[in-house]
Protein backbone atom coordinates (compact mmCIF):
# COMPACT_ATOMS: atom_id res chain seq x y z
CA UNK A 1 0.00 0.00 0.00
CA UNK A 2 1.46 3.80 -0.65
CA UNK A 3 1.43 5.42 1.90
CA UNK A 4 0.10 9.75 1.76
CA UNK A 5 2.01 12.05 3.08
CA UNK A 6 -0.23 13.62 5.52
CA UNK A 7 -0.05 17.80 4.94
CA UNK A 8 -2.65 19.20 7.60
CA UNK A 9 -3.28 17.93 11.06
CA UNK A 10 -6.63 15.29 11.35
CA UNK A 11 -7.21 17.39 14.46
CA UNK A 12 -7.42 21.03 13.53
CA UNK A 13 -6.82 21.02 10.25
CA UNK A 14 -3.99 23.01 10.24
CA UNK A 15 -0.47 22.85 8.61
CA UNK A 16 1.77 20.28 9.67
CA UNK A 17 5.50 20.32 10.23
CA UNK A 18 8.21 17.60 10.26
CA UNK A 19 9.57 17.28 14.43
CA UNK A 20 11.98 14.67 12.98
CA UNK A 21 14.19 12.75 10.58
CA UNK A 22 15.56 9.42 10.84
CA UNK A 23 18.52 7.80 9.07
CA UNK A 24 17.52 3.92 8.18
CA UNK A 25 20.92 3.13 7.18
CA UNK A 26 22.86 4.40 10.37
CA UNK A 27 19.99 4.83 12.89
CA UNK A 28 20.67 8.37 13.07
CA UNK A 29 17.36 10.48 14.61
CA UNK A 30 17.00 14.38 14.02
CA UNK A 31 14.53 16.24 16.08
CA UNK A 32 13.96 19.66 14.85
CA UNK A 33 11.18 22.02 13.50
CA UNK A 34 11.19 21.81 9.74
CA UNK A 35 8.53 23.43 7.35
CA UNK A 36 7.37 20.95 4.57
CA UNK A 37 8.28 21.94 0.95
CA UNK A 38 5.48 23.79 -0.77
CA UNK A 39 4.51 21.00 -2.87
CA UNK A 40 3.83 18.51 -0.49
CA UNK A 41 0.96 20.64 0.43
CA UNK A 42 -0.62 20.84 -2.62
CA UNK A 43 -3.69 18.13 -2.82
CA UNK A 44 -2.53 14.42 -4.59
CA UNK A 45 -4.47 15.71 -7.31
CA UNK A 46 -2.07 18.98 -8.12
CA UNK A 47 1.02 17.47 -7.22
CA UNK A 48 -0.03 14.64 -9.96
CA UNK A 49 -0.63 17.42 -12.43
CA UNK A 50 2.78 19.40 -11.67
CA UNK A 51 3.96 15.69 -12.00
CA UNK A 52 2.42 15.74 -15.90
CA UNK A 53 3.10 18.95 -16.63
CA UNK A 54 7.20 18.22 -16.17
CA UNK A 55 6.83 15.02 -18.14
CA UNK A 56 5.24 16.59 -21.01
CA UNK A 57 8.39 19.22 -21.04
CA UNK A 58 5.64 21.98 -19.88
CA UNK A 59 3.62 21.60 -22.59
CA UNK A 60 0.54 23.10 -21.75
CA UNK A 61 -0.99 22.00 -25.44
CA UNK A 62 0.23 18.54 -24.69
CA UNK A 63 -1.42 18.43 -21.28
CA UNK A 64 -4.79 19.46 -23.10
CA UNK A 65 -4.62 16.81 -25.41
CA UNK A 66 -4.26 14.20 -22.97
CA UNK A 67 -6.32 15.23 -19.97
CA UNK A 68 -9.20 15.64 -22.79
CA UNK A 69 -9.67 19.92 -22.01
CA UNK A 70 -9.46 22.50 -23.52
CA UNK A 71 -5.95 25.03 -23.82
CA UNK A 72 -7.55 27.44 -21.75
CA UNK A 73 -8.84 25.24 -19.01
CA UNK A 74 -5.40 23.61 -18.22
CA UNK A 75 -4.06 27.17 -18.31
CA UNK A 76 -6.18 28.27 -15.71
CA UNK A 77 -5.41 25.15 -13.67
CA UNK A 78 -1.97 26.07 -13.93
CA UNK A 79 -2.68 29.27 -13.34
CA UNK A 80 -3.88 28.65 -10.16
CA UNK A 81 -1.76 26.39 -8.82
CA UNK A 82 1.03 28.86 -9.21
CA UNK A 83 -1.29 31.50 -7.25
CA UNK A 84 -1.84 28.47 -5.10
CA UNK A 85 2.33 27.93 -4.83
CA UNK A 86 2.97 31.50 -4.52
CA UNK A 87 0.65 32.04 -1.42
CA UNK A 88 2.21 28.52 0.32
CA UNK A 89 5.63 30.47 -0.31
CA UNK A 90 4.59 34.07 1.18
CA UNK A 91 3.15 32.10 4.19
CA UNK A 92 6.49 30.03 4.30
CA UNK A 93 8.64 33.14 4.81
CA UNK A 94 6.39 34.84 6.98
CA UNK A 95 6.69 31.88 9.71
CA UNK A 96 10.87 32.05 9.43
CA UNK B 1 -24.22 16.47 -20.38
CA UNK B 2 -25.90 19.32 -18.93
CA UNK B 3 -21.93 21.15 -18.50
CA UNK B 4 -20.82 20.34 -22.01
CA UNK B 5 -24.35 22.08 -23.17
CA UNK B 6 -23.61 25.03 -20.88
CA UNK B 7 -19.65 25.10 -20.67
CA UNK B 8 -18.06 22.96 -23.93
CA UNK B 9 -15.25 25.20 -23.18
CA UNK B 10 -13.62 23.16 -20.63
CA UNK B 11 -13.55 21.11 -23.61
CA UNK B 12 -13.29 22.71 -26.79
CA UNK B 13 -11.37 26.01 -27.81
CA UNK B 14 -9.20 27.58 -29.71
CA UNK B 15 -8.82 26.88 -33.43
CA UNK B 16 -11.68 23.72 -33.11
CA UNK B 17 -14.05 25.81 -31.82
CA UNK B 18 -13.44 28.73 -34.37
CA UNK B 19 -14.21 26.34 -37.40
CA UNK B 20 -16.87 24.83 -35.65
CA UNK B 21 -18.49 28.01 -34.79
CA UNK B 22 -18.00 29.66 -38.00
CA UNK B 23 -19.43 26.66 -39.72
CA UNK B 24 -22.61 27.46 -37.50
CA UNK B 25 -22.78 31.16 -38.20
CA UNK B 26 -22.87 30.61 -41.73
CA UNK B 27 -25.24 27.47 -41.55
CA UNK B 28 -27.49 29.95 -39.48
CA UNK B 29 -27.18 33.15 -42.04
CA UNK B 30 -27.79 30.35 -44.91
CA UNK B 31 -31.19 28.87 -43.21
CA UNK B 32 -32.20 32.50 -41.81
CA UNK B 33 -31.77 33.56 -45.77
CA UNK B 34 -34.60 30.87 -46.12
CA UNK B 35 -36.91 31.28 -42.84
CA UNK B 36 -36.76 35.32 -43.36
CA UNK B 37 -35.04 35.09 -39.83
CA UNK B 38 -32.22 37.76 -39.58
CA UNK B 39 -30.24 38.15 -36.32
CA UNK B 40 -29.53 42.49 -35.89
CA UNK B 41 -27.93 42.26 -33.12
CA UNK B 42 -26.00 40.51 -30.63
CA UNK B 43 -29.58 38.51 -29.37
CA UNK B 44 -31.91 39.61 -31.01
CA UNK B 45 -33.50 37.00 -33.74
CA UNK B 46 -36.46 38.68 -35.92
CA UNK B 47 -38.67 37.72 -38.39
CA UNK B 48 -38.66 40.61 -41.16
CA UNK B 49 -39.34 40.24 -44.84
CA UNK B 50 -36.92 39.08 -47.68
CA UNK B 51 -33.16 40.95 -47.11
CA UNK B 52 -29.88 40.19 -49.39
CA UNK B 53 -27.71 37.07 -48.64
CA UNK B 54 -24.71 39.04 -48.04
CA UNK B 55 -26.26 41.59 -45.73
CA UNK B 56 -27.50 38.61 -43.13
CA UNK B 57 -23.61 37.18 -43.79
CA UNK B 58 -22.17 40.86 -42.86
CA UNK B 59 -24.80 41.07 -40.15
CA UNK B 60 -23.90 37.88 -38.36
CA UNK B 61 -20.19 38.15 -38.49
CA UNK B 62 -20.41 41.60 -37.47
CA UNK B 63 -22.03 40.95 -34.10
CA UNK B 64 -19.75 37.79 -33.86
CA UNK B 65 -16.94 40.35 -34.74
CA UNK B 66 -17.76 43.47 -32.18
CA UNK B 67 -18.36 41.15 -29.32
CA UNK B 68 -15.23 38.88 -29.72
CA UNK B 69 -13.12 42.11 -30.11
CA UNK B 70 -14.81 43.65 -26.95
CA UNK B 71 -14.45 40.39 -24.98
CA UNK B 72 -10.58 40.22 -26.06
CA UNK B 73 -10.06 43.87 -25.08
CA UNK B 74 -11.76 43.34 -21.54
CA UNK B 75 -9.91 40.10 -21.30
CA UNK B 76 -6.45 41.82 -22.01
CA UNK B 77 -7.06 44.63 -19.10
CA UNK B 78 -8.43 42.53 -16.87
CA UNK B 79 -6.67 39.10 -16.57
CA UNK B 80 -3.92 38.22 -15.29
CA UNK B 81 -3.29 35.21 -17.52
CA UNK B 82 -1.96 35.09 -21.02
CA UNK B 83 -4.98 35.39 -23.48
CA UNK B 84 -5.07 33.78 -26.61
CA UNK B 85 -6.83 35.78 -28.87
CA UNK B 86 -8.25 32.42 -31.04
CA UNK B 87 -9.46 31.14 -27.48
CA UNK B 88 -12.05 34.24 -27.60
CA UNK B 89 -12.68 34.80 -30.98
CA UNK B 90 -13.42 30.61 -31.43
CA UNK B 91 -15.18 30.17 -27.83
CA UNK B 92 -17.50 33.34 -29.29
CA UNK B 93 -18.07 31.72 -32.66
CA UNK B 94 -19.11 28.32 -30.89
CA UNK B 95 -21.03 30.36 -28.38
CA UNK B 96 -23.88 31.57 -31.37
CA UNK B 97 -24.84 27.77 -31.83
CA UNK B 98 -28.38 28.19 -30.01
CA UNK B 99 -29.18 30.48 -32.56
CA UNK B 100 -29.38 27.97 -35.68
CA UNK B 101 -32.45 26.76 -33.82
CA UNK B 102 -33.46 30.17 -33.64
CA UNK B 103 -33.35 30.08 -37.61
CA UNK B 104 -35.61 26.99 -37.95
CA UNK B 105 -38.02 28.52 -35.93
CA UNK B 106 -38.48 31.09 -38.48
CA UNK B 107 -39.92 28.66 -41.01
CA UNK B 108 -43.27 27.85 -38.79
CA UNK B 109 -46.53 29.09 -40.45
CA UNK B 110 -47.71 29.77 -36.98
CA UNK B 111 -45.68 32.02 -35.67
CA UNK B 112 -45.58 33.92 -39.08
CA UNK B 113 -49.96 34.20 -39.02
CA UNK B 114 -49.65 35.07 -35.33
CA UNK B 115 -47.18 37.68 -35.75
CA UNK B 116 -49.66 39.17 -38.71
CA UNK B 117 -52.35 38.49 -36.34
CA UNK B 118 -50.89 40.60 -33.89
CA UNK B 119 -49.98 43.56 -35.92
CA UNK B 120 -53.90 43.52 -37.27
CA UNK B 121 -55.34 42.92 -34.08
CA UNK B 122 -53.04 46.06 -32.69
CA UNK B 123 -52.31 48.53 -34.55
CA UNK B 124 -54.71 47.73 -37.83
CA UNK B 125 -51.51 46.53 -40.20
CA UNK B 126 -51.55 45.11 -43.02
CA UNK B 127 -54.69 42.37 -43.90
CA UNK B 128 -57.28 40.97 -41.08
CA UNK B 129 -56.07 37.26 -40.12
CA UNK B 130 -58.19 34.51 -38.71
CA UNK B 131 -55.96 31.99 -36.21
CA UNK B 132 -57.17 29.04 -35.09
CA UNK B 133 -56.43 27.99 -30.84
CA UNK B 134 -54.00 26.06 -31.81
CA UNK B 135 -51.92 28.12 -34.32
CA UNK B 136 -51.47 30.55 -31.21
CA UNK B 137 -50.35 27.89 -29.13
CA UNK B 138 -47.67 26.42 -31.31
CA UNK B 139 -46.78 30.16 -31.88
CA UNK B 140 -46.48 30.79 -27.97
CA UNK B 141 -44.57 28.14 -27.63
CA UNK B 142 -41.89 28.90 -30.35
CA UNK B 143 -41.63 32.41 -28.78
CA UNK B 144 -41.00 30.19 -25.48
CA UNK B 145 -38.28 28.53 -27.08
CA UNK B 146 -36.38 32.05 -28.39
CA UNK B 147 -36.54 33.21 -25.14
CA UNK B 148 -34.86 30.16 -23.85
CA UNK B 149 -32.35 29.77 -26.69
CA UNK B 150 -31.41 33.46 -26.01
CA UNK B 151 -30.93 32.28 -22.52
CA UNK B 152 -28.91 29.75 -23.23
CA UNK B 153 -26.38 31.58 -25.67
CA UNK B 154 -26.22 34.28 -23.02
CA UNK B 155 -24.89 31.65 -20.72
CA UNK B 156 -22.19 30.01 -23.18
CA UNK B 157 -21.06 33.90 -24.03
CA UNK B 158 -20.23 34.22 -20.31
CA UNK B 159 -18.49 30.65 -19.95
CA UNK B 160 -16.93 31.70 -23.26
CA UNK B 161 -15.71 34.20 -21.57
CA UNK B 162 -14.78 33.03 -18.25
CA UNK B 163 -12.59 30.07 -19.82
CA UNK B 164 -10.70 32.27 -22.64
CA UNK B 165 -10.32 35.42 -20.07
CA UNK B 166 -9.81 33.41 -16.88
CA UNK B 167 -11.67 35.88 -14.70
CA UNK B 168 -14.05 34.86 -11.79
CA UNK B 169 -16.26 37.20 -9.71
CA UNK B 170 -16.69 41.06 -9.89
CA UNK B 171 -14.53 41.24 -12.73
CA UNK B 172 -16.27 38.95 -14.50
CA UNK B 173 -19.52 39.79 -13.97
CA UNK B 174 -18.86 43.71 -14.28
CA UNK B 175 -16.75 43.59 -17.32
CA UNK B 176 -19.28 40.69 -18.92
CA UNK B 177 -22.14 43.08 -18.26
CA UNK B 178 -20.57 46.57 -19.96
CA UNK B 179 -18.91 44.54 -22.64
CA UNK B 180 -22.64 42.83 -23.43
CA UNK B 181 -24.54 46.06 -23.29
CA UNK B 182 -21.91 48.19 -25.55
CA UNK B 183 -22.01 45.25 -28.01
CA UNK B 184 -25.80 45.46 -28.32
CA UNK B 185 -25.71 49.27 -28.88
CA UNK B 186 -22.65 49.04 -31.53
CA UNK B 187 -24.08 45.86 -33.41
CA UNK B 188 -27.90 47.16 -33.68
CA UNK B 189 -26.58 50.64 -34.90
CA UNK B 190 -24.07 48.83 -37.41
CA UNK B 191 -26.62 46.65 -38.47
CA UNK B 192 -28.91 49.71 -39.23
CA UNK B 193 -25.74 51.83 -41.00
CA UNK B 194 -25.10 48.06 -43.03
CA UNK B 195 -28.55 47.93 -44.33
CA UNK B 196 -28.82 51.83 -45.05
CA UNK B 197 -25.95 51.34 -47.11
CA UNK B 198 -27.13 48.42 -48.76
CA UNK B 199 -30.74 49.74 -49.58
CA UNK B 200 -29.25 53.24 -51.05
CA UNK B 201 -26.20 51.12 -53.79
Amino acid sequence: MKKKLPNSCPSCSSELQVSSLHCNACDTTINGLYNLPAITLLDPKEQEFILKFVINSGSLKVMAKELNLSYPTVRNMLDELINKIKNLQENDQETI
Amino acid sequence: MIKKLFNPFEFIAGGKALIIGLIIILATVTIGFYSNTHFPDIISVKKAGEFPFSYLIIQSFTNWLVVSILFYLAAIILSKSKVRIIDIFGTQALARAPYILGALIGFSESLNKFSQYLLWMSLQVGDPVEITSFEAIIAVTLIVCTLLLTVWMITLMLNAYKVSANLKGVKLTVSFIIVFILAMVITATLSQIILNRMQTT
